[in-house]
């Protein structure tokens, strides 16, 4: 009898299995539940369809969406349309992603008395981002499809977080039917965080940086250029001969041959260890909206690949916000805030949620970083003039990327180098020709509603 | 401070009506734990003591206390009567007590002899006064006088003692009643059906606790805690379709005539020995009549349909498993008959795989796995380790098979894992089910004001996800209270083992709560995507008869174990001494 009562050990398995279960759950509980609560649909939070929450607001105050209103978003068509990827349509084709990470915050959820005691409809979500800027960057977009996005690399805040297309939330577009020219291509999708694009010569800024990293000589260095390089077979060009060039030069003109010298001397592992540092190829979740993962993979490169993906061709894949991050980062002399869109939640005049500051880990070091800086502050003078603003000094790079088309994505990224308004910045237009020439008046008229913006705040 | 001030917030503010009702949510849980805390108390707290049957005087005038109905005989430290001489076996006899008084000896494959009164037996009765021989050890088998049996009766603690069931019942009781309370007033439509179904309910529960003190018995606690889980229940069908509350009570009678017959022929061990063919032949039959009258609901054919009423075959033939299954103990030890309920076992699991029923397959599965560890000594035990592998790998493949044949089995496996993906399909069960616990929060959004109420029936909240509507009904502690329930039964069954009469009651009992746990491991991690979902009730709370039924059947084997003093109906006394004051 005594072995068969030790054997009962089976039955105390399962008894310990339920009890940890249980207690796992428990755990889970604690962490999700305000997830689990208000998730798309939940008739706790939901009423006809939508989320029954109160209003979103912007960095200023005006409204944006309140649930208590007939029409829901604001009454300007240009915010409501600047401001869509933001808030959601009411189809649920985009979702309303902010308003769902907070829902739990807006209504007073509690993991004590669950939604018990919850209030709807007195939730107040406030953005960092500006109605006005949005707006901005819409009309300068003009239409075309690509990102607008401008950031606070010392706060973290998002001022400015633009997709096109867009369309006015209350007089929706019958996309299936009406995309024959393909103009609501992609319409659904939040491009500065769910795109990646081939990033063309804002790239080099990240070869660059891994190459003074590994041999802080090479800012004294002279590169010639006659026009063209093969590199194991393949040939890359330069639209010109640039002839004999400084570095400052080489990255001013632009020049693939110049980088391409640059990228082999630094090597696969350097270029891919800077781009590890970048978290190039990682996701980041901002208020719950997770980036999507970039690509530089060069396990397959020969040496022209290596040539290539070292000027921003290849295979190479950035999403708009990490580069953005990653501007910010320079700025910074090496690291950057982590940016945020969500400033606070308050339910029932009491604050549930309040923003706090995070820094990303270092990207690059100090040195590189403000030799970087005049590099890009040399270019903004010598060949963008048309972004310079009175009073800041912007630091930016362009890009042409081919991307197997005649039309080619216009790329343009920086920051301003300012105590008052450390904004870094990105701008990307779909089929957009020359970067400098399309994206730099982009980037100026936003940059200086942001600043005017942060001026108003004092 | 104001999470707390919450708490007696309703939709309009801290009114009259939110106090009454927040009162209510916090006694409820209370109320539950005191419940559970005593019962946990009297069950697992007991002294092990041994009952004494019969001694065994060696030639030194050494009297050696024979604590079991079975006996394991020999040198080695783990037997029940350790002989340790040269001449005797590792393991060399069983010593069983017969139902008539007498006893037995078995030679167990012994190389020393096994003689009685200096004749060789290899199973022979012995009668007191004989004079055994283990390998030439000789010993005399000595009744216990009826003094000694009264001074031990009087002598053992008795059941419940410091730990009144009774009270226990009373706070169940009130539990009860605040439970109505809350639903007359959240369900003032169904208010008579209430009252009626939850007074039938206390009555019940006082006219078994009232009839078990007339017999002398105090151990109510395994009851209770049936009780206990089945007032959450009838919350629950109350909240979901009061009209079923009559038809849980009928399952709920029916399986508490299944418990008392059972656990009243489990007191002899012959009679309950004789059950085992009956009830196998009636396992046999059952998933026969399934197999030819089966009915499709849900994509399983587990279900007939006789005038009216529905019920699952396989929910009652874990009782007859389990009764076809425990063995004594010398049948153990002679390794006998172990081949016949492999068959067995195989025989059901090929009916179930036929049947499309996967949860009640796994269940099964773990109530082998729990019976053979019990059966098995050294040698068999790895063929039977190797059958239960086998059995396993037979039960994957066909898992593989049926999710590539059937496709109401391939979308519950789908969604597994990827609930929030797939929200409004393959995960809706799962996700609705995270939401609602969520919005219960710890004490329940009161009861019949939850949202899972519009998930019952063919969505499956009142059964397979009850987990959930418990908890957004009455809270999460509450949710968390049942398992712990629950789990503390399988380690009652543990402890008792130590004590216990025959073999046959600690195998029918381990894997009566084997079965119960699984069932509740597999609805409890089911529904909150640990584990895919397999529509496993959870024992007594889920909505279902056949389950409730079954429930109560399993119930009865632990009634059978336990051996405290004046505990159980299902264990005769060992002395009349013991009923005196």
């Amino acid at each position: 009898m005594k072995s068969i009562a030790k054997r009962t050990w089976f039955a105390l398995i399962l008894a310990c299995i339920l009890l940890f279960g249980v207690l796992t759950f428990a755990i889970r509980y604690f962490l999700y539940a305000d997830r689990w609560v208000s998730f798309t649909g939940s008739p706790h939070v939901y009423s006809h369809g939508r989320l029954d929450t109160g209003k979103i607001t912007d960095r200023s105050g005006e409204v944006l969406y309140s649930a208590d209103s007939k029409q829901l978003y604001s009454d300007s068509t240009k915010i409501r349309k600047a401001t869509l990827h933001l808030l959601g349509d009411k189809a649920g084709n985009i979702p309303p992603r902010l308003l769902r990470t907070y829902a739990s915050r807006l209504f007073g959820y509690d993991k004590l008395n669950g939604t018990a005691a919850m209030e709807t409809g007195g939730g107040e979500l406030k953005l960092t981002v500006s109605a006005q800027a949005q707006a901005v960057a819409l009309q300068a977009m003009n239409g075309r499809k690509g990102v607008v996005g401008v950031y606070n690399y010392r706060t973290g805040e998002v001022l400015c977080a633009l997709s096109c297309p867009t369309f006015d939330p209350l007089d929706p577009p019958n996309v299936e039917k009406e995309n024959s020219d393909g103009r609501w291509d992609g319409v659904y999708v939040y491009r500065l965080f769910h795109t990646s694009y081939t990033p063309g010569s804002i790239f080099k800024l990240t070869t660059l940086a891994a190459a003074l990293d590994k041999d802080p000589e090479l800012a004294n260095e002279t590169f010639v250029c006659e026009g063209s390089r093969i590199v194991n077979g393949e040939k890359i060009t330069c639209p010109k001969a640039h002839g004999e060039q400084s570095l400052q030069e080489a990255l001013a003109h632009s020049c693939n041959c110049a980088f391409a010298e640059i990228t082999l001397r630094t090597g696969k592992s350097a270029l891919t260890a800077q781009t590890e540092a970048i978290r190039l190829a990682e996701s980041i979740e901002i208020d719950g909206i997770k980036t999507v993962r970039g690509r530089f993979d060069l396990s397959d490169a020969e040496d022209n690949g290596l040539a290539w993906a070292g000027i921003g061709q290849y295979t190479v894949m950035v999403n708009p916000c990490q580069y953005m991050i990653w501007m910010g980062a320079i700025g910074g002399g090496g690291i950057a805030a982590e940016p945020y869109l969500v400033e606070s939640a308050r339910c029932g005049g009491k604050q549930t949620y309040a923003a706090e500051e995070k820094l990303t880990p270092r990207m690059v070091s100090r040195e590189t970083a403000a030799e970087l800086r005049d590099l890009m502050r040399y270019n903004v003078r010598e060949m963008y003039g048309s972004v310079d603003i009175p009073g800041v000094e912007v630091c930016a790079k362009s890009g042409t990327a081919e991307v197997g088309t005649d039309a080619n994505t216009a790329t343009f990224a920086g920051f301003i180098d300012s105590e008052k308004y450390p904004l870094a910045f990105i701008v990307v237009v779909e089929e957009g020709g020359a970067g400098s020439s399309t994206c730099a008046p982009i980037a100026r008229d936003v940059l200086q509603a942001c600043i005017n913006v942060l001026k108003g705040e004092g | 401070m104001e999470v707390f001030l919450d708490f007696f917030r309703g939709p309009e503010g801290v009114t009259l009506l939110s106090v009454y009702h927040a009162i209510l949510r916090l006694s409820l849980p209370a109320l539950a734990l005191i419940i559970v805390i005593r019962s946990a108390k009297s069950l697992l707290g007991f002294r092990r003591e041994p009952e004494v049957w019969a001694w065994l005087r060696l030639a030194t005038g050494e009297l050696l206390p024979v604590t079991h109905w079975e006996n394991l005989l020999g040198r080695k430290k783990s037997a029940d009567i350790v002989l340790d001489f040269a001449t005797v076996s590792k393991n060399h006899a069983v010593l069983t007590k017969l139902d008539d008084g007498g006893w037995t000896v078995t030679d167990i494959g012994a190389k020393g002899r096994v003689e009685v009164n200096g004749n060789r037996v290899l199973s022979g009765r012995v009668n007191y006064g004989d004079t055994l021989s283990l390998g030439g050890l000789e010993m005399v088998l000595e009744p216990v006088s009826k003094e000694e049996a009264k001074l031990q009766a009087d002598s053992r603690t008795k059941a419940g003692k410091g730990h009144s069931p009774g009270l226990t019942l009373v706070l169940l009781t009130l539990f009860q009643l605040l439970a109505v309370l809350e639903l007359i007033f959240n369900r003032s439509e169904d208010r008579v059906t209430v009252m009626t179904a939850f007074g039938i309910l206390i009555g019940v529960q006082w006219l078994m606790f009232i009839g078990q003190k007339l017999i002398k018995r105090s151990g109510f606690e395994v009851e209770t805690i049936a009780f206990f889980l089945i007032s959450i229940g009838m919350g629950i069908c109350a909240s979901a379709n009061a009209g079923e509350m009559y038809k849980q009570l009928i399952a709920m009678g029916v399986g508490i005539a299944i418990f008392l017959v059972l656990g009243f022929c489990l007191r002899d061990l012959e009679r309950a020995k004789k059950l085992r063919y009956l009830a196998a032949a009636a396992g046999i039959l059952l998933f026969l009549a399934n197999l030819v009258l089966g009915r499709n609901i849900n994509g399983s054919r587990n279900w007939i349909y006789l005038g009216g009423f529905s019920f699952q075959p396989s929910e009652l033939v874990k009782i007859c498993f389990i009764l076809a299954g425990a063995s004594t103990m010398e049948r153990i030890v002679t390794r006998r008959n172990l081949w016949g309920f492999v068959v067995y076992t195989a025989f059901i699991g090929g009916c179930l795989v036929i049947l499309n029923d996967f949860g009640a397959a796994a269940i099964f599965f773990v109530g082998f796995l729990a019976i053979a560890l019990l059966r098995s000594s050294s040698y068999p035990s790895v063929v039977l380790i190797l059958v239960g592998v086998g059995m396993l790998a037979v039960l994957v493949l066909a898992a593989i098979l049926a999710i590539k044949h059937f496709p109401h089995v391939a979308n519950r496996f789908a969604g597994y894992g990827h609930i929030w993906e797939d929200s409004f399909n393959k995960g809706y069960q799962q996700t609705r089910s995270l939401m609602c616990i969520a919005a219960g929060g710890l004490f329940g959004l009161g009861l019949g004001n939850g949202w899972m109420q519009y998930m019952a029936g063919a969505g499956a909240s009142d059964t397979d996800l009850v987990f959930a509507y418990v908890s957004e009904e009455w809270g999460l502690l509450m949710a968390i209270m049942m398992i712990f329930a629950l789990a503390m039964l399988g380690l009652f069954v543990v402890r008792s083992a130590k004590v216990a009469r025959s073999s046959f009651y600690t195998i029918g009992a381990s894997a009566a709560m084997s079965i119960l746990m699984v069932q509740a491991i597999l609805n409890v991690f089911g529904t909150v995507d640990f584990l895919p979902l397999t529509g496993v009730t959870f024992p007594f709370v889920s909505n279902g008869g056949s389950s409730m039924m079954s429930c109560w059947g399993l119930l009865a084997f632990l009634k059978a174990c336990d051996t405290r003093q004046n505990a159980s109906f299902a264990v005769k006394l060992s002395s009349k001494g013991g009923d005196r004051k």
